[in-house]
C-alpha cells in the first residue's frame, strides 16, 4: 500500500492528482462507505453522501496540513456530511431529526439492501434511541471495529470519554433488547 | 510506620493500566443478544463501478473560472482593508453608544411584523401608552372628518356609548 504522505504529496501534485485521487478512493470507499450507511441507513443516499464525500475531499485536499492522518480527516468529513445529510433531510420534511431517524428505520422492513432478521431490526431500533454521539461510538466500535485511539482522532473526543459512551450504549442497547 | 507500607497487599504489575481494558472485554462477551452483522448489504457490483459513477459526478461538478488574477484580487483587497481600517478608526474616535432611540422605525416595525409575538391587540394595548397617541399616529394616511362622521352616523345608534367627555 502507497505511504501516506506520498499520497497526500502525489494529491497535491497536478501531474499526480488523477492517479492519486484514484489510490485514495479504492483504499478508502468501502470503510467510509460503512460509517456512511451507518448513519444514513438507506444505501442510496449512503451512495449520494460518500461521492459527495470523495468530491468534498479532492477539492479540499490542499487545505489538509498534515496534522490528523489522511484516514481520520476523510472520515471525520464523510461523519460530517451523513450528519448533515440527515439533518437536512429531516428539516426538507419538516420534522425532528429523531423523528427522521425512527423514519428511516422503519423504512428498514422495505429496504431490500437490509437482510436482517427481526433482532437485527431490534438491533437497529435501539440504536436509533442513542443520543448522536453514543450512536456514533457504538457503530464505529462494533461494527466497524475501529480502536478506541482512532475514533478519539475522528471525533475528537478522549479515549476515557468514548469508552464511557460505547459503555452506555452497550447498556441501553441490551436495556431496550430486553424490553421487547 | 509510613502509612503507605501499611499495606500489605500487592497488585500484579500494570494492573490499573490494563484493568479497564479488560473490563471492555469482558463487558463485550456479555452482548452476547446484540447480533455482529448489521444485516446491511450493497447493490452488486457497488464498489467495482463506484469509482466509474465518482468520476461522472465530478466531471459535472461546476468548474470554477476566476475572473481576476491573484495580484489583481491581491491589491483590491489591500485597497478595501485599508479603507476599511481607516474607516473604523474614524468611527472609533467619534463612537458613541446605541441606544433604542437610534434604531429606524422602519426596523422595529419589519421585527414586530416578522417575529411572532403571539400577543392579542389587549396585550399591545397594555404595554403602548395612550397619552399623547392620536389616531392619526396608527393610520398611513389620515380619515377625512366628513367620513368619519358618515361613519359614526350609520354605525353608531347611541352616541353614549362613544364615551366623549368633552363635547366642543
Amino acid at each position: 500500500m502507497i505511504e501516506e504522505e506520498t499520497l497526500v504529496l502525489d494529491l497535491k501534485s497536478k501531474s499526480k492528482q488523477a492517479q492519486a485521487f484514484e489510490v485514495l478512493v479504492n483504499t478508502y470507499k468501502e470503510r467510509l462507505y460503512w460509517q456512511i450507511r451507518s448513519i444514513v441507513l438507506n444505501h442510496d443516499d449512503a451512495d449520494d453522501v460518500l461521492q459527495n464525500t470523495f468530491i468534498k475531499v479532492y477539492k479540499n485536499i490542499d487545505g489538509f496540513k498534515g496534522d490528523s492522518k489522511l484516514f481520520s480527516w476523510m472520515y471525520r468529513i464523510a461523519t460530517n456530511e451523513a450528519l448533515n445529510f440527515i439533518k437536512q433531510r429531516a428539516k426538507l420534511q419538516g420534522v425532528s431529526d429523531t423523528d427522521y431517524q425512527e423514519r428511516l428505520v422503519s423504512n428498514l422492513e422495505a429496504d431490500v439492501y437490509f437482510e436482517g432478521d427481526e433482532i437485527q431490526l431490534q438491533l437497529q431500533k435501539a440504536i436509533a434511541t442513542l443520543p448522536e454521539k453514543q450512536k456514533l461510538v457504538f457503530n464505529m466500535k462494533y461494527f466497524q471495529e475501529l480502536k478506541y485511539e482512532e475514533i478519539s482522532k475522528i471525533l475528537d473526543t478522549s479515549v476515557g470519554g468514548l469508552k464511557a459512551s460505547y459503555h452506555l450504549a452497550v447498556k441501553k442497547i441490551q436495556q431496550y433488547l430486553k424490553e421487547d | 510506620m509510613n502509612k503507605k507500607n501499611k499495606n500489605p497487599f500487592k497488585t500484579p504489575e500494570d494492573y490499573f493500566d490494563s484493568f479497564e481494558d479488560k473490563l471492555m472485554e469482558k463487558l463485550s462477551k456479555t452482548e452476547s443478544t446484540i447480533p455482529k452483522d448489521s444485516a446491511f448489504k450493497v447493490p452488486d457490483n457497488y464498489f467495482e463501478s463506484f469509482n466509474e459513477s465518482l468520476q461522472e459526478k465530478l466531471n459535472t461538478e461546476p468548474k470554477i473560472i476566476p475572473l481576476f488574477s491573484i495580484k489583481k484580487i491581491v491589491a483590491v483587497a489591500a485597497s478595501i482593508a485599508a479603507i476599511a481600517i481607516i474607516a473604523l478608526n474614524y468611527n472609533w474616535s467619534n463612537a458613541e453608544e446605541l441606544s433604542f432611540n437610534d434604531l429606524a422605525n422602519t426596523d422595529i416595525e419589519a421585527y414586530f411584523e416578522n417575529n411572532d409575538f403571539e400577543l392579542s391587540s389587549y396585550e399591545i394595548a397594555e404595554v403602548l401608552p395612550v397619552t399623547n397617541t392620536e389616531f392619526s399616529d396608527f393610520l398611513s394616511s389620515p380619515i377625512d372628518s366628513d367620513n368619519l362622521l358618515d361613519y359614526l352616523n350609520e354605525n353608531i345608534s347611541d352616541f353614549d356609548e362613544l364615551n366623549i367627555e368633552d363635547n366642543e
